[in-house]
């Protein structure tokens, strides 16, 4: 089979699942009720009979008393023209939300999977290939403990050891509120706290030359990536350390040592790449905790992005926030599972031609 | 001459959590130079065990508490045995295993180059994510890179005057081995006369193509990153360190040398009778069936040239035909090649084939070696008496099996192991383990019948 | 004398399970921190007082005010001999002081039932539904994959969010709300589990010999699934408390439920760590993470015990 082919076929796959998520997402904004449903689109503030002709409307619009598949097809479509309510906490439509504050959640996350991967491939690798070590008991105490502590412990440990103790680096918020004013206002939009044109306060900084505000907002950045980095570090090690210590059992491996190939070749070419397999798959289970760390580490650091705001939604009573988001986030897991399926075709010659 | 391979009083022991495992029980074996000899054995006497044991290659909890493995002048289990005797009963396998990097690092110049191993499952001894050409050529990357980089600088330095100067010369000689070196010496293109050759010997093309092949061996373009890496590896006769350890520039080297080294890959399937090996060298172990696989594995063994090949039951995860074809190889390859074999399988029949001498094991112990001959028409040992007789034919005759079971290598016989399933066994048996008693000019048997004779 | 070596063998087995158990000395250690924790939670429900723990239901006795503080002071107090976990105050304004050690010990009740009942009820429906799946195959299986991948498909965090959003804020929720993110993963384990088995040999032969399906399901099916299951389990007790305490961190359960859960402990101290007061978020954290670790070692020790490869 070729790669392309079954790219498409993958595809293909990911249709049921997704018409499946929008049935989730429909069936948890009806089990609240009309009231609540009809909340993400009212404005609080207005009352009296503006009010109820407004509701008047929308359950003309949504057809709220026809039968609910019919509901769900009116919902999907005001979806697909992405009206997901409006946001009580911040005034604004839920998609200009998304669209202010998922740059910054996105890069919180790649940086933290590049540093994950980074520091655990190597440590995973020689952790196995010296099993049994100093450096490998080391290892897996650290890691054992690591996984078991809950992320906002971890996120809080870093919080005040370097944030409130030391002030060794800033442990609140995006930027320094001294230098907030200092931000020209034609790239930042004050109240929203929204950079132009990435919405990626560092980068935008950069993009503009300033290099006090880059400096100064990459700084900010640090301690949440690094919170989310050993929050997810634990797990990546242990099942890179397991699958590397299958794998050195091999036949193949073997083969590799009775050729004579040197220690150090055998594990970094023979058995690293396939000790890595197994755990790209896995990695995929790990990025749905990536997410929900991503939302208790941008809670604990005020860190602007769609999990710092979700929380905030879901303790206000915002419900097009908390939909909205459920509905997003599994989006993207979708497709960063379809990206890490075919990352995992790549890799392993075997999946392409069966 | 010596023995290409002396085994000595071997004992090797697994320790687990179910108990001690006697797999070897002190093993006397000599290979000599070019023969091929076959072990027989049900399976879970230690065949394999021996096999993995003179190549080191033994997990980390087995232990070595005596005996030798001299090739060379030279004894391959020294260090592990040390650490056994040294312990005794508190055996480590985390220490053990500190001890087995040291012998692999020890062996890493032996295996491989001088003593290389075919394994029993040609479908998971290859590694699923390298091409083919790649796991070939790394044994000689590995061994010997100089090779390749002459390779490479030869036919960079050949002109097409001199190729087809090559060409007539392998046409008036018959393709003559000196003749042809002498004509690379004189030239200074050592390097070029293997590949003149492998390719003048090649019965599957025609005589013009072959012509046409050679004097293609000329010009090969080179940039000028790509003849430093050459040059410096072909004067230092190694990759020195400088190319071997920098991250990228090592990167760069390997894949320079092992473009060569999937070209000589080519050439090794070709001479084993692989077709279109241009095209197997990029395929991966998945897409090639069981029979080329074990080829493969086969052309990974011979790559440079060893002295000794353990081939460990090279047939028994192959069906009937392939079988009779890779018996055919290995029959062909020993008189093409100067190699000693050892050839391990559980079928007698398939050792008749291809051996000079075979030994059959039995709990651990060598119990009776002899000519091949000798073995299948005059078997001295009880037990041997009844593995050939336990031979399937064609002719119908009843097949006998063998009475009992294999015994628990926790806890093996006193004595002779086979008594409890011998008809013969008496008083002695049951005591005494037997030595091996010579008999007649070529053959050993340990068993107390033939004390005395 | 079949039976006599068959359960000689048996009990044989059964000795070398122990043996590869006990022979895993962080894993017996893991199984004793737990076993305190057990306790903890046990003595808490039958007889508080023996502990001093009263009112094992809430953070604060009822009618709470300065009057009847259950330590002295107006500001948090470090660890010290007279509260080993320190204390905190109640409410920024300093309502009352109250003695963390005391807390945690009521928490704990809370925490291991909840992760032993979220688990143990995922589980059960999970296993069922796999098993099920897995064994009548087609269709229902296809369906069954689909719909886990949807609940799959949403960050579990989040969903636990979403749903707790809707159906309403209380510690009786937020189990429900994390069953509904863990049956799936139960449902995947026992439909892979199943195929396995089903292609086992014996598996045919009672089909052939005329077993019933049901009969088949529970007599050759189940006995082969529920070991690494339970091993399953024991694993994910230990991740279970790791996300409802981050729920509650969060702030799932109102601030005014007054649940001595760990996670809801942290956040209260969450107020004063501003002030420098690192003990009300770090202990209650650390407690967590004792338990999760014990469960997770315990587990490690089981799954040897399970792992055919291993036990050698």
């Amino acid at each position: 089979m070729k790669l392309w082919v079954y790219v498409i076929r993958r595809l293909v796959l990911l249709l049921p699942t997704i018409i499946g998520l929008t049935f989730l997402v429909f069936a948890l904004e009806h089990l609240g009720g009309n009231t609540l449903f009809l909340a993400q689109y009212i404005n609080p503030h207005l009352t009296g009979t503006a009010r109820e002709k407004l509701v008047e409307e929308l359950t003309a619009k949504f057809h709220l008393n026809d039968p609910v598949y019919i509901q769900y097809f009116y919902w999907l479509a005001a979806v697909f023209q992405g009206d997901l309510g409006t946001s009580t906490t911040l005034g604004q439509p839920v998609a200009t939300g998304f669209v202010w504050f998922m740059p910054n959640t996105i890069m919180l996350t790649l940086v933290a999977s590049v540093l994950t991967w980074i520091i655990s491939i190597p440590i995973g690798v020689y952790s196995a290939a010296r099993r049994d070590s100093i450096l490998d008991q080391g290892v897996r105490v650290a890691t054992f403990t690591l996984y078991s502590m809950p992320v906002f412990l971890i996120g809080f440990a870093l919080f005040i050891a370097l944030g409130t103790a030391w002030h060794a680096l800033p442990d609140q918020g995006n930027i320094d509120p001294v230098l907030l004013p200092t931000i020209p206002d034609a790239w930042f939009d004050h109240t929203n706290a929204v950079s132009y044109p990435t919405h990626i306060l560092p980068l935008d900084a950069f993009l503009h030359g300033d290099w006090t505000i880059a400096w100064n907002s990459f700084l900010h950045v640090i301690l949440p990536a690094v919170a989310l980095t050993l929050a997810l570090l634990a797990g990546i090690i242990r099942i890179l350390r397991a699958s590397m210590l299958e794998v050195l059992e091999q036949d193949y491996v073997r083969l590799a040592r009775a050729k004579g190939v040197p220690e150090r070749m055998v594990q970094n070419f023979h058995a690293k790449k396939n000790a890595l397999l197994p755990t790209v798959t896995s990695y995929g289970y790990l990025v749905s905790g990536l997410f929900g760390g991503a939302v208790v580490i941008e809670d604990i650091f005020a860190f602007k992005g769609i999990g710092w705001w979700t929380t905030d939604a879901f303790l206000n009573g915002d419900v097009g926030v908390v939909m909205g988001s459920t509905l997003v986030f599994g989006l993207i897991l979708v497709v960063t599972t379809l990206i890490l399926d075919i990352l995992y075709a790549f890799l392993d010659p075997r999946i392409r031609y069966e | 001459m010596s023995d290409a391979l002396e085994i000595r009083d071997l004992h090797v022991r697994f320790h687990t959590r179910r108990g001690l495992y006697r797999a070897l029980n002190g093993v006397n074996l000599r290979l000599a130079r070019g023969e091929v000899l076959g072990i027989a054995g049900e399976s879970g006497c230690g065949k394999t065990t021996m096999g993995l044991g003179v190549m080191s290659l033994l997990p980390r909890n087995a232990s070595y508490p005596q005996g030798q493995v001299v090739f060379d002048n030279k004894d391959l289990v020294n260090l592990p045995r040390e650490y056994s005797e040294r312990v005794g009963d508190r055996f480590s396998p985390k220490q053990n295993e500190r001890i087995l990097r040291r012998v692999s690092k020890a062996m890493a110049p032996i295996r491989g180059r001088r003593i290389s191993m075919v394994f029993q499952e040609p479908m998971t001894s290859l590694n699923p994510v390298l091409p083919i050409g790649f796991q070939v050529g790394e044994s000689i990357y590995v061994h010997d890179p100089a090779q390749l980089a002459r390779r490479v600088l030869a036919r960079s330095k050949a002109t097409p005057e001199l190729t087809r100067e090559l060409v007539s010369l392998l046409a008036a000689t018959h393709g003559d081995e000196t003749s042809v070196r002498k004509f690379a010496a004189e030239h200074d293109l050592a390097g070029i006369e293997e590949q003149a050759l492998f390719v003048w010997s090649r019965g599957d093309i025609h005589i013009s193509r072959k012509e046409k092949a050679i004097r293609a061996l000329s010009g090969q373009p080179m940039n000028f990153v790509e003849r430093w890496i050459i040059d410096t590896v072909v004067r230092a006769r190694s990759i020195p360190w400088y190319l071997s350890r920098i991250p990228i520039l090592s990167r760069i080297v390997r894949r320079v040398l092992m473009r060569e080294g999937n070209r000589k890959a080519r050439e090794l399937l070709t001479s084993l009778g692989i077709h279109h090996a241009e095209r197997v060298v990029r395929m991966f172990p998945h897409e090639l069936s069981g029979g080329m696989r074990q080829r493969v594995v086969i052309a990974i063994a011979l790559a440079n040239n060893p002295e000794i090949v353990i081939m460990d039951e090279p047939t028994s995860a192959v069906d009937v035909t392939v079988q009779a074809q890779i018996l055919e190889l290995v029959k062909r390859i020993r008189t093409s090649v100067s190699a000693s074999f050892i050839v391990i399988s559980h079928d007698l029949a398939v050792l008749a084939e291809v051996c000079d001498r075979i030994a059959i094991m039995y709990a651990g112990r060598i119990v009776e070696v002899a000519p091949t001959d000798e073995i299948l028409h005059k078997p001295l040992h009880p037990y041997t008496q009844m593995l050939i007789s336990a031979i399937p034919t064609l002719e119908g005759k009843p097949v006998e099996g063998i009475q009992g079971d294999v015994p628990d290598m926790r806890a093996v016989p006193s004595g002779c192991a086979f008594h409890p399933r011998c008809p013969f066994a008496f008083e002695k048996c049951r005591e005494v383990i037997p030595t091996d008693l010579p008999h007649g000019s070529d053959q050993l048997v340990a068993c107390w019948l033939y004390e005395g004779k | 004398m079949a039976t006599v070596t068959e359960s000689k063998a048996r009990f044989d087995e059964l000795r070398l399970s122990g043996k590869v158990f006990l022979s895993n000395k962080t894993a017996v250690v893991g199984l004793a921190i737990f076993l305190v924790f057990i306790g903890d939670a046990f003595l808490v429900q039958v007889a508080p007082g023996v502990l001093g723990v009263q009112y094992p239901d809430s953070v604060v006795p009822p009618q709470f005010t300065q009057t009847n503080p259950e330590c002295v002071g107006t500001a948090p107090e470090a660890p010290s001999f007279n509260h080993l976990f320190g204390t905190i105050q109640y409410g920024l304004s300093g309502i009352g002081c109250l003695d963390l050690l005391q807390l945690v010990m009521k928490a704990i009740r809370i925490d291991v039932a909840i992760s032993f009942f979220i688990v143990l009820v995922g589980a059960a429906i999970g296993t069922v539904v796999g098993v099920v799946s897995g064994y009548f195959g087609r269709w229902l299986d296809e369906a069954m994959m689909r719909v886990t991948d949807v609940f799959f498909s949403v960050p579990f965090l989040i969903l636990a969010l979403a749903v707790g959003f809707v159906i309403g804020r209380t510690l009786v929720n937020m189990a429900l709300a994390l069953i509904i993110i863990w049956w799936p993963l139960y449902a995947r384990y026992g439909r892979s589990l199943t195929l396995s088995t089903k292609e086992a040999t014996f598996i045919e032969s009672a089909r052939a010999a005329g077993s019933g399906r049901l009969k088949i399901i529970f007599r050759h099916i189940m006995p082969n699934v529920l070991p690494p299951v339970l091993v399953q389990i024991s694993l994910d007790v230990g991740t279970v408390i790791l996300i409802f305490s981050t729920l509650a961190f969060i702030g799932f359960l109102p601030s005014n439920a007054l649940v001595p859960e760990l996670g809801a402990i942290a956040s209260i101290g969450l107020d004063f760590v501003a002030l420098g007061d690192w003990w009300p978020v770090i202990i209650p954290g650390a407690v967590i993470t004792m338990f999760s670790l014990a469960v997770n070692l315990m587990g490690d020790g089981l799954r040897d015990v399970i792992d055919p490869r291993r036990r050698s």
